[in-house]
């Protein structure tokens, strides 16, 4: 596929006359969605909009074929089984869902990466000051990503104490990807349960869960093409079948009298109330866009447009990548900050010039304010951004680094 | 500095739209954090000045770098600007309020509250001749006039009020309901001066006189007539005549006093005597000896009363 076939698919950018008019470089925070996506979330509610799962009839079947379509296609992407995908909102509940069903013991540790969006990290935290458990976080080495001889070296401090390793695939702050399958290896030979933030690692790169091994994967639909409230968590079957749903009503149960009830299969049990369905239907087509696209394509266009960018930040003095200075290791994402220039004002100067980038602490705060960093712009492309895009870029950014 | 800036202009936004409300409130909270001595940490300053650089930088380089240079210098100026203006904006309220004018008594100019500038319209008196000076506020008086020559209302009041207008004149037409508003409110020493500085039936004044002359209660009834009749009306000699007859005058009688030399000559005094007030337009009011020019809102009026 060719950048105007590509881009021909994304109704918002097919509305600019020209790139001036609107660049979105804010892929990390949330991506655009392509026809196929709205079109089939549109034909839900226009053509068979009724309950899924639990009304037997024409239409509810066409609903109910369509999330398990939709629960087979995310299976196949992460290479998993069916009954291992259960639907949530987002990421952020995926992990809640995590944080709340594992049986927590006083003193059980839990260790994150230095670089964990708040998403990954304020759970763990709160369970250590309601439950007693320990939070404690593995440095990144040089390359910036988690350094494996220290998480050892924790592992070996607690001894048989880690429950739970929780990482992120990719880090949202400057696109680095941790060794997931030598983190689980290791985590596991001490008896740790691995869960891995695959947020932003997912839209990039193709994961299997059985190759990494990982105990737990969670993501968001709106990171990859996606509706906005669809989020998926993985989790090894027999660990989900151990698991009290932290939420149980309408169609998590197979039967209930007035005073028990039997709950359902999973991953069933821990959908409850009715769900999403228009958006559970166009995560299903954004899996397939995504397919289509094909993980090899998406990767080369990210590094086309990272070593661009990163080339022309580079040969600015004042302003500092966050992470590795290769591109190739940071997906789509390049992180910046400009001594003595707010974060803020650039992405609101860049904006002026119909930019979009991310700009602060970008939910990492507790990176930034470990090393006393204002902020930073977040510059994320995605495979529909071009060249010609990061060009407007760059020149745009070249004026504005000469006005402050 | 620039925070306060945008408080004040966000807060006047605001009130039209949420979106500068919002904006308004995140000012506040960089302004009250200054205010208690805490740094301003919301990033409030630097999206504003993003906004506006950004904005420059479409234009010129330059300019956005210069601008960015100063900005804080801008700020401070922009600031002290604001202050001023709000000095003068509050000057202003305060003169409308006072004087019906945001430019002082009797001062002409542009006025917010006033913007077509009624408040201050008059009829010109000015007969074609070219004085020397042209008169102005400050040469308006009543200390030279004989005011008996004219027709008034003794009060046993320590108010005074002179009220120099023109039957046929808008402006003038306008004020007297005012006027005589404030007159039946208050205890008031009235006189009214009719200076003719319109097209008028060449009578009229005459008539006017003659009227005072033979009867003062009905001349004041008369008097009203004349300002709820139309401007056309009082060209005609007829209608004139069938108002006259209206007040209970015997026609015939207010006809003779005005043919008169003495009445004649009684005019002719009234008319010079007035010129010694100086007056440039109508109405003029004096109460109290200060002059008032234009239509006024009747509080002015009122607060000029002792």
């Amino acid at each position: 596929m060719n950048d105007s076939s590509i881009q021909s698919n994304f109704p918002t950018l097919n509305k600019r006359k020209s790139i001036e008019e609107f660049v979105y470089f804010d892929n990390a925070c949330t991506t655009l969605r392509p026809k196929s996506v709205i079109n089939a979330m549109n034909k839900y509610y226009e053509e068979y909009s009724v309950c899924g799962e639990r009304s037997l009839h024409k239409l509810g079947k066409m609903v109910s074929d369509k999330v398990h379509e939709t629960r087979s296609l995310v299976a196949r992407l992460i290479d998993a089984r069916k009954e291992e995908i259960v639907f949530t909102r987002n990421t952020t509940e995926s992990i809640n869902f995590v944080a709340y069903s594992i049986d927590w013991k006083k003193g059980d540790v839990v260790l994150t990466s230095d670089k964990e969006h708040n998403s990954n990290l304020l759970p763990w935290i709160r369970l250590s000051a309601k439950l007693g458990t320990v939070h404690a976080v593995v440095k990144s080495d040089s390359n910036g990503s988690i350094d494996l001889l220290y998480l050892k070296e924790l592992l070996e401090k607690y001894n048989g104490k880690v429950k739970l390793v929780a990482v992120t695939l990719s880090s949202n702050l400057d696109g680095i990807t941790n060794p997931v399958l030598e983190i689980a290896r290791l985590g596991h030979r001490y008896g740790a349960l691995i869960l891995v933030d695959a947020a932003q690692g997912l839209p990039h790169q193709s994961v299997s869960v059985k190759k990494f091994d990982v105990d737990f994967l969670a993501f968001s639909g709106h990171k990859m093409l996606g509706p906005s409230g669809t989020g998926v968590l993985y989790g090894k079957k027999k660990l989900l079948e151990e698991f009290e749903p932290f939420m149980i009503g309408g169609g998590t149960v197979v039967k209930s009298t007035y005073n028990s009830y039997c709950l359902e299969n999973i991953p069933e049990r821990f959908e409850a109330g009715l769900q999403d369905y228009a958006g559970i239907i166009g995560l299903g087509e954004a899996v397939k866009f995504i397919q289509k696209v094909g993980y090899k394509e998406i990767a080369r266009r990210d590094l086309e447009l990272n070593k661009y960018i990163t080339d022309y930040l580079c040969s600015i003095e004042r302003v500092h990548i966050i992470g590795a200075n290769e591109p190739e290791k940071r997906g789509g994402i390049i992180s910046f900050y400009v001594d003595g220039a707010d974060s803020h004002m650039i992405a609101l100067m860049l904006d002026e010039a119909n930019i979009m980038v991310r700009s602060g602490q970008l939910c990492v705060h507790s990176w930034f304010s470990d090393k006393d960093i204002q902020g930073a712009i977040r510059v994320s492309a995605y495979f529909y951004n071009t060249l010609e895009e990061a060009e407007y870029f760059t020149k745009t950014l070249s004026n504005i680094l000469k006005a402050v | 500095m620039a925070c306060i800036i945008a408080l004040i202009v966000f807060s006047i936004m605001g009130l039209f739209s949420a979106t500068h409300r919002q904006l308004a409130r995140e000012a506040f909270d960089c302004v009250f954090r200054r205010v208690t001595f805490r740094p301003c940490n919301t990033g409030f300053k630097e999206k504003i000045r993003g906004r506006i650089i950004g904005k420059l930088l479409k234009r010129s380089v330059a300019l956005a770098k210069f601008s960015n240079k100063y900005f804080e210098v801008f700020a401070w100026i922009f600031f002290l600007l604001t202050v001023a203006s709000t000095g003068y904006t509050i000057k202003g309220g305060y003169n409308f309020y006072r004087y019906g004018s945001c430019n002082g008594l009797n001062q002409g100019g542009f006025c917010a509250f006033d913007p077509t500038g009624k408040n201050n319209a008059t009829s010109s008196v000015a007969d074609g001749s070219c004085p020397i000076k042209q008169p102005t506020t400050k040469d308006l008086t009543l200390s030279a006039v004989d005011l008996e020559l004219f027709q008034s209302k003794k009060a046993d009041s320590k108010n005074d009020l002179v009220f120099v207008g023109c039957y046929s004149c808008d402006y003038t037409r306008k004020a007297y309901p005012v006027v005589k508003k404030l007159l039946e409110k208050e205890n008031i020493n009235y006189t009214f001066i009719h200076f003719s500085v319109k097209n008028e039936n060449e009578n009229f004044p005459l008539y006017v006189y003659a009227a005072s002359k033979i009867d003062q209660e009905k001349y004041w009834r008369l008097n009203d007539l004349f300002f709820e009749a139309s401007k056309e009306d009082l060209q005609s000699q007829e209608k004139i005549d069938k108002m006259v007859i209206k007040v209970g005058y015997d026609l015939q009688v207010i006809k003779d006093e005005a043919q008169k030399e003495t009445t004649k000559q009684a005019v002719q005094k009234q008319i010079e005597e007035i010129r010694k007030t100086h007056i440039y337009g109508t109405p003029t009011v004096f109460i109290n000896g200060r002059s008032i020019v234009g239509p006024k809102p009747y509080r002015v009026y009122k607060l000029m009363l002792r």
